[in-house]
């Protein structure tokens, strides 16, 4: 447990594919599933189509935990894009660990577009994980380093 | 049209009055927005009949939740309101006024060319018989049940758990062939084709959910003859799942209501009885009783099982000019095969409709586009209050006054229903007269209403890609409403990232590609040959290329198909007709040696005997067949009684006299195929060999005839010939593959000796011939021509289609289909049917004059694309190149330049070289990197 | 009237001085037009006043400040403040001041990490306590300029080529900002590309391109398709200058190591090539020298150790 202030809530970042966990998003919602209200979906057309670049720039600028959501591996719209996901993971795993972030700040998620249910239960999940592990540095010193620059080049 | 039943079918093909018979259902699907408000209220709780009654719904309900169209439905038979009561709950709770208590059955009659009969068929219920204690123990189940309580969106979320207590399972097993292949007790010869592989696929996912969960299967004949199927079903024995071959009779209670006991014989002959906690009935597929009146009522024959009657070589056609009929109702077949007999009876029903093509359809008109490229991002925000479903939660009105504080924000407008067409009429008009160039939309989700603003922003001269929407009811309003002020807080957020990125948002033209309207045939067997007629015959002039000196492929080999139709006279019927239609030219001893470009304008050079010629064509399907294995065991080659199937139909319809006079025949099976080296089954083998050895014992009784065999896979209604040749006394022994059957070379004759069963011992077969049903394997040539068209294979060696299931006949590449066993291993009625689906996924192509593209596009950047070529190869869709320039030119150690360029007509918007580029030189229209990049730093509100 | 410049080289190894020597007639010409008030390289500089009796450093103010080799201690802190104070323009002269460099290499440890092994350890020397006197205090990591001070320009390489140090000097006399380049090595690299895609491993640095001598460049296959690991597209352009050549390390037909940094600023190097190479399928996490990739932008890219949490 983390000595960090009661009441933290951790800022989310999902990028969503637009075949399964956007849809199974949308599902949760007609669905009236409830989750909290940390996570923010941004829509790709693919897990693939995430660059590690805008994970570090989501951790760099602030962003307690970062998703990336795709589909089942063989069930890929575009054949193969969330192998590329999954292939880019070590990537992100290593830029974790050079910006000095947990590894549980990040996870890379398959789901189906039937899932609403396990949508919200990872949502539910995630945000748990992520309120015991505390704030992101980058968060509490984000104005910070804003000033100088670093956010840019880190 | 749902809820909609067929009542009478007059006149004939090509002019059929149709009378249909609409039900209610007291739901306006105009007005129905699908917000589930009526569920919410509705007072009336039914058993769920799609959950196989292992939960529960409401009587305003859907039947799930991807139902299309996705508007609610009334079950008059449990509403308090339809059933007399006074609740108008619904009524009160719809935001829309959608629910129409008074909603009647209406009768309607349409004018069609064609009918195309798809009703399906009803899983066996086991409850009939009264065996295997179903409905007697609650731990038994059929496999549809069990599909739903694997489901993630089932009654137990995906955990499988037993129904008598809710605990996990540590134990479970499958009965296979339930209602299936039973005639003794329900008249049902049949084999249900996909029971099989479903119960592997459950095992699996089963085990995958609890790695502890002891599985058995039992089974009378494992049929996993699919593509593919042979390696999961390995993969699943690899995993610990036990397969018994043994029919399990009777389940019985024990002594715990958790569990039931089965009796059963093992490999060895020993009886057992063993407890399991679970029991899943592997049902069969059956027509139904609305089928059987369907039929009747639209006047075609079934087969005495209840299916529509077909021919080989007319699959999807009835007995009934004009009327076509696919899928399960023309006997069990899994998803692939329905799929395939779906697009070819559009083909089928297309042929005779090609003159009238477009006469009944309209164009919609979009004023000229506006130019906004130079103008200064003025974003327009519309948020909408989605009757209650948004404004309830949050505060709408708070939302708005924020929303114009972001910056190139210049209009905000809240609306009551932004997808109404009033609203869609205001957004118009604000359009004009704002001088908004940027649309940001803030209501339910772009999935579904994408398209409609898009098409409001056409109608209003602005470029459809200028639109962004901000998902805050389904992804907000729905799934927060228990904490209204973080909802309120996250609106912001999702219309600020919604801002921010509509600000960056760029207008990208229209494309489209012309498309050439003849096509290119690789391949003449039978395959090749249907495509091309079906074609023709629908107006598109063909290139049917062909290796051999004749038309005819594999067929030429074949006598007759499994239904007895005869092949030969079929052929010569086929190619008469080819040679004599003007729309097709013929190029024999032919083979493609060049190709270029994509869907619509393909220009491939077909080497001729007489010289190279350039054939443009809009699609290209490739025919290319397989071949049949040359064995290396079981002696063959070294006697002349040993033949491969072919030779021994050849020699039998020839009258040859070994076969003639011949009194013991011994056929073994599996000879090349579900090998290490060729680990799939080759699908027609089975019944090829049991349609040989019923001739042989109709021809003389006398004669003794085995079949040594792994798992006999009669599939689907060939299971008849099956049961026919043992009524016939044809004697079937089962062999294992690390026990194969041996031949001995006796100088009188052959002998198999092979590992018997029932008396555990060796038992040896004198035979006069000896017939080896060898594998079909892939064409080596096909692999060239994967290679030209960009292709990709299986490790097979055959034709990997784009996706196993859906898109059967469909490369990921465009343009680019496939049809027979270049694909897999499979029966001429088969091919027949993919090659007229090939032909119906090629008409989508060949009947517009020209192919608009999808806008969501990879595009270069060129002051940022270096062209590195890092992101070439990771293009799925062979869309990228690189253009060099003549070397000779410059100064010495000049560079020459390379450019890196997208084929548009190839590309799919995935974004894998957007993901990959350094340095954001190719980008996605609608999610680039600079898109994504601000939405990620207005989500965290920094800049 | 002549152009004021001020010059200083902070943890740096002066490469880029002599680079700047190396603009020859070039710089000649701009002689009479520049006016150099302080450069402790060519000319003797009181930092504390003509008899060192100041408190405060004291560098005399000037138009543009050229400042190379990144920050590594106190001292070198206040100079980089100073400069920033007295010179109207700051320039971030070659890759040590505008990525951190080869000095920033260092990022790799911590301080403790670095005592420790280089002055406690019997292998270094006889082991003996950590500097304090001759050595300024350090900072707890190696810093390039405009993590410190407002940079406003950039003239990276190591060292720059003269061609774009004489065309910044034009510019900067004229009161423009020198352009960085926004194109990567691979812009000027005639190499054949034809995908990426047969590539299964990267090889290590020590292996030999494939090529025949004879053959112009442009013959020769691109060398991260060979498998050599070619940092090239996510580094800057501009090592070739205004030659029109190919980049110098293609020119000696060996794969570029990256030393202009970053091709897009704020991109990280390493992040960028093992993304791309991922992408492509080839196993990055066997990558032998995957530090390599950071070996001239270590200070925005590698281990900002202040962030990291205490590990408890």
């Amino acid at each position: 447990m983390s000595e960090w202030q009661p009441g933290f809530e951790p800022k989310i970042l999902a990028f969503a594919c637009n075949w399964c966990s956007y849809a199974a998003a949308d599902l949760a919602g007609t669905a009236r599933m409830q989750y909290p209200t940390n996570i923010r979906i941004i829509r790709v057309m693919c897990s693939g189509m995430v660059h590690p670049g805008l994970v570090t720039e989501a951790f760099q600028a602030g962003a307690d935990g970062v998703l990336v959501m795709g589909c089942h591996l063989g069930e890929c719209h575009y054949q193969d894009g969330n192998h590329k996901a999954k292939a880019r993971l070590a990537v992100i795993d290593e830029m974790l660990s050079l910006l000095g972030l947990e590894q549980e700040r990040f996870r890379l998620i398959w789901y189906s577009s039937a899932e609403s249910e396990r949508f919200a239960a990872v949502a539910r999940e995630v945000t748990d994980v992520l309120k015991k592990l505390g704030p992101s540095p980058y968060r509490r010193d984000a104005s910070e380093y804003a000033d100088k620059g670093i956010i840019q080049c880190l | 049209m749902t809820l909609t039943e067929l009542e009478r079918v007059d006149g004939e093909a090509g002019n059929f009055t149709v009378s249909l018979r609409k039900h209610p259902r007291y739901v306006d699907i105009d007005k129905c927005i699908a917000c589930g408000r009526c569920v919410e209220k509705c007072p009336r709780q039914v058993r769920d009949e799609f959950n196989r009654y292992t939960d529960s719904r409401k009587a305003i309900y859907l039947k799930y939740p991807q139902a299309a169209p996705l508007k609610y439905q009334i079950d008059a038979r449990h509403c308090i309101r339809m059933r007399g009561g006074r609740c108008a709950e619904c009524e009160k709770a719809c935001p829309r006024g959608a629910i129409r208590f008074d909603d009647s059955e209406q009768q309607v009659e349409v004018k069609v060319g064609s009918i195309i009969l798809a009703p399906g068929f009803q899983p066996f219920d086991p409850f009939e018989l009264g065996a295997w204690g179903f409905g007697r123990f609650r731990n038994v189940m059929t496999g549809m049940e069990f599909e739903r309580l694997l489901a993630v969106s089932g009654p137990t979320s995906g955990n499988v758990l037993r129904p008598s207590d809710g605990k996990p399972v540590r134990k479970m097993a499958f009965l296979q062939c339930i209602g299936s292949r039973n005639y003794n007790q329900i008249h049902k010869s049949y084999c249900s084709a996909v029971c099989c592989m479903y119960a592997i696929k459950q095992a699996m996912i089963a085990l995958e959910n609890n790695k502890d969960l002891r599985i058995s299967v039992f089974y009378v004949d494992v049929r996993t003859h699919g593509k593919d199927f042979e390696r999961f079903y390995d993969k699943a024995r690899q995993k610990g799942i036990s397969f018994h071959r043994c029919r399990v009779h009777s389940v019985e209670p024990s002594e715990s209501a958790n569990e039931v006991c089965l009796r059963y014989m093992t490999e060895n002959g020993k009886q057992v009885s063993e407890n399991f906690e679970i029991v899943v009935l592997s049902v069969g597929m059956e027509t139904n009783f609305e089928t059987t009146l369907l039929a009747e009522r639209t006047g075609i024959e079934l087969t005495p099982e209840g299916f529509a009657s077909t021919s080989c070589f007319a699959p999807v056609a009835t007995s009934r000019p004009g009327i076509f009929a696919c899928g399960a109702f023309t006997g069990p077949k899994d998803i692939p095969l329905s799929v395939i007999e779906a697009s070819a009876s559009a083909t089928a029903a297309a042929v005779r409709l090609s003159d009238v093509r477009y006469s009944q359809s309209h164009t919609r008109q979009f004023p000229p586009e506006r130019k906004t490229g130079e103008e200064d991002p003025r974003i327009g925000v519309f948020i909408c209050k989605c009757g209650s479903n948004i404004a309830e939660v949050v505060r709408v009105r708070d939302l708005a006054r924020y929303a114009e504080t972001l910056p190139h924000v210049v209009f905000v407008e809240t609306s009551l229903f932004a997808c109404s067409q009033d609203s869609q009429e205001l957004i118009k008009k604000r359009i004009g007269d704002e001088g908004l160039n940027r649309i940001v939309i803030a209501s339910c989700t772009p999935r579904t209403h994408e398209q409609l603003f898009r098409e409001t922003l056409k109608a209003s001269g602005l470029n459809e890609c200028l639109v962004e929407m901000a998902n805050i009811r389904n992804q907000l309003a729905w799934v927060h409403s228990s904490e209204p002020e973080a909802a309120n807080a996250k609106a912001m957020d999702l219309i600020r990232m919604a801002v921010a990125k509509a600000a960056l948002l760029e207008p990208v033209p229209a494309v489209s590609v012309r498309i050439t309207p003849q096509a290119l045939v690789i391949g003449g067997g039978v395959a090749g040959m249907v495509a091309s007629l079906e074609l023709a015959d629908q107006g598109f002039p063909v290139h049917l290329v062909e290796k051999a000196a004749q038309l005819g492929g594999n067929a030429r080999h074949l006598f007759r198909t499994w239904k007895n139709d005869p092949v030969p006279s079929y052929i010569e019927t086929l190619s008469t007709r080819i040679r004599e239609h003007s729309l097709i030219s013929v190029h024999l001893k032919s083979t493609v040696f060049d190709a270029e470009g994509f869907v619509g304008s393909f220009r491939s050079v077909v080497q001729k005997p007489t010289g190279n010629v350039a054939v443009d064509h809009g699609v290209t399907i490739l025919a290319t067949g397989a071949q049949a294995f040359k064995p290396n065991e079981y002696d063959y080659g070294l006697s002349q009684n040993i033949f491969t199937s072919l030779e021994f139909d050849k020699l039998h319809s020839a009258g040859d006299e070994r076969i003639l006079n011949g009194l013991n025949f011994v056929f073994i099976q599996c000879v090349g195929s579900r090998e290490p080296e060729r680990n799939y089954c080759s699908r027609v083998c089975c019944t090829h060999s049991i349609q040989s050895a019923i001739a042989l014992k109709e021809g003389n009784r006398d004669r003794k005839v085995f079949v040594l065999y792994r798992d006999i896979r009669t599939y689907g209604l060939r299971e008849e010939l099956y049961r026919r040749a043992r009524e016939l006394g044809v004697i079937f022994i089962n062999y294992e593959a690390h026990q194969k059957p041996n031949v001995v070379m006796k100088e009188e004759n052959l002998e198999v000796i092979v590992w018997d069963h029932v008396l555990h011992e060796p038992f040896s077969i004198p035979a006069d011939v000896i017939v080896l049903a060898t594998a079909v394997v892939a064409n080596p040539e096909t692999k060239e021509l994967a290679k030209l068209y960009k292709l990709p294979l299986d490790m097979d060696g055959f034709l990997q289609e784009a996706h196993v299931k859906l898109r059967p006949v469909d490369f990921a590449t465009d343009g680019v289909f496939l049809a027979g066993l270049a694909h897999y291993p499979k029966p001429t009625e088969e091919t027949i049917a993919q090659a007229q689906a090939a032909v119906a996924r090629a008409v989508t192509v060949l009947s517009s004059r020209w192919i608009g593209l999808d806008l969501v596009k990879g595009r270069v950047d060129e002051n940022k694309c270096d062209c590195c070529a890092l992101c070439l190869d990771v293009c799925p869709y062979g869309a990228l190149a690189v253009e060099r320039e003549r070397l000779d030119a410059g100064a010495e150690g000049a560079a020459p330049k390379q450019k890196l360029v997208v084929r548009a007509a190839k590309c799919k918007g995935c974004g894998f070289c957007q993901a990959t580029c350094p340095k954001e030189g190719i980008s996605v229209t609608g999610f680039s990197y600079r898109q994504l990049s601000a939405q990620v730093r207005a989500a965290l509100d920094c800049g | 009237m002549p152009v004021t410049i001020a010059a200083e080289v902070l943890s740096g190894c002066t490469g880029c001085e002599i680079a700047l020597l190396n603009t020859g007639d070039g710089f000649l010409k701009l002689l009479d037009r520049i006016e150099i008030v302080h450069m402790p390289l060519l000319m003797d500089s009181k930092y504390f006043g003509p008899d060192e009796g100041s408190e405060e450093i004291d560098i005399p103010r000037s138009d543009i400040g050229f400042i190379s080799g990144s920050i590594r201690n106190r001292e070198q802190l206040l100079l980089a403040r100073t400069m920033r104070e007295r010179c109207g323009v700051i320039v971030a002269f070659g890759t040590c001041a505008a990525y951190g460099g080869i000095p920033a290499l260092i990022n790799l440890f911590d301080n403790k990490d670095l005592f420790r092994r280089y002055y406690r350890t019997a292998e270094a020397t006889d082991s003996a306590s950590s500097p304090c006197e001759v050595v300024p205090p350090l900072l707890d990591r190696t810093f390039a300029l405009d993590e410190k001070i407002e940079v406003d320009a950039f003239i990276p390489g190591c060292p720059p080529h003269p061609d774009s140090i004489a065309d910044a000097l034009d510019r900067l006399i004229e009161g423009r900002l020198p352009e960085t380049p926004v194109q990567s090595v691979c812009d000027a690299c005639p190499a054949k590309r034809e995908g990426k895609g047969t590539v299964q491993k990267i090889k290590r640095f020590l292996k030999n391109a494939r090529y025949q001598p004879e053959k112009p460049l442009g013959e020769m296959r691109c060398l991260l398709e060979q498998g050599l690991l070619c940092i090239g597209p996510v580094t800057q352009a501009g090592c070739s200058g205004k030659s029109g050549c190919a980049p110098r390390c293609i020119q000696a037909r060996v794969p570029c190591r990256g030393c202009y940094g970053p091709v897009r600023r704020g991109g990280n190097q390493l992040l960028d090539m093992l993304n791309a190479l991922a992408s492509n399928g080839i196993d990055t996490k066997n990558l032998p020298d995957r530090l390599s990739m950071l070996r001239f932008s270590g200070a925005h890219s590698m281990l900002p150790r202040q962030v990291r949490k205490p590990s408890s």
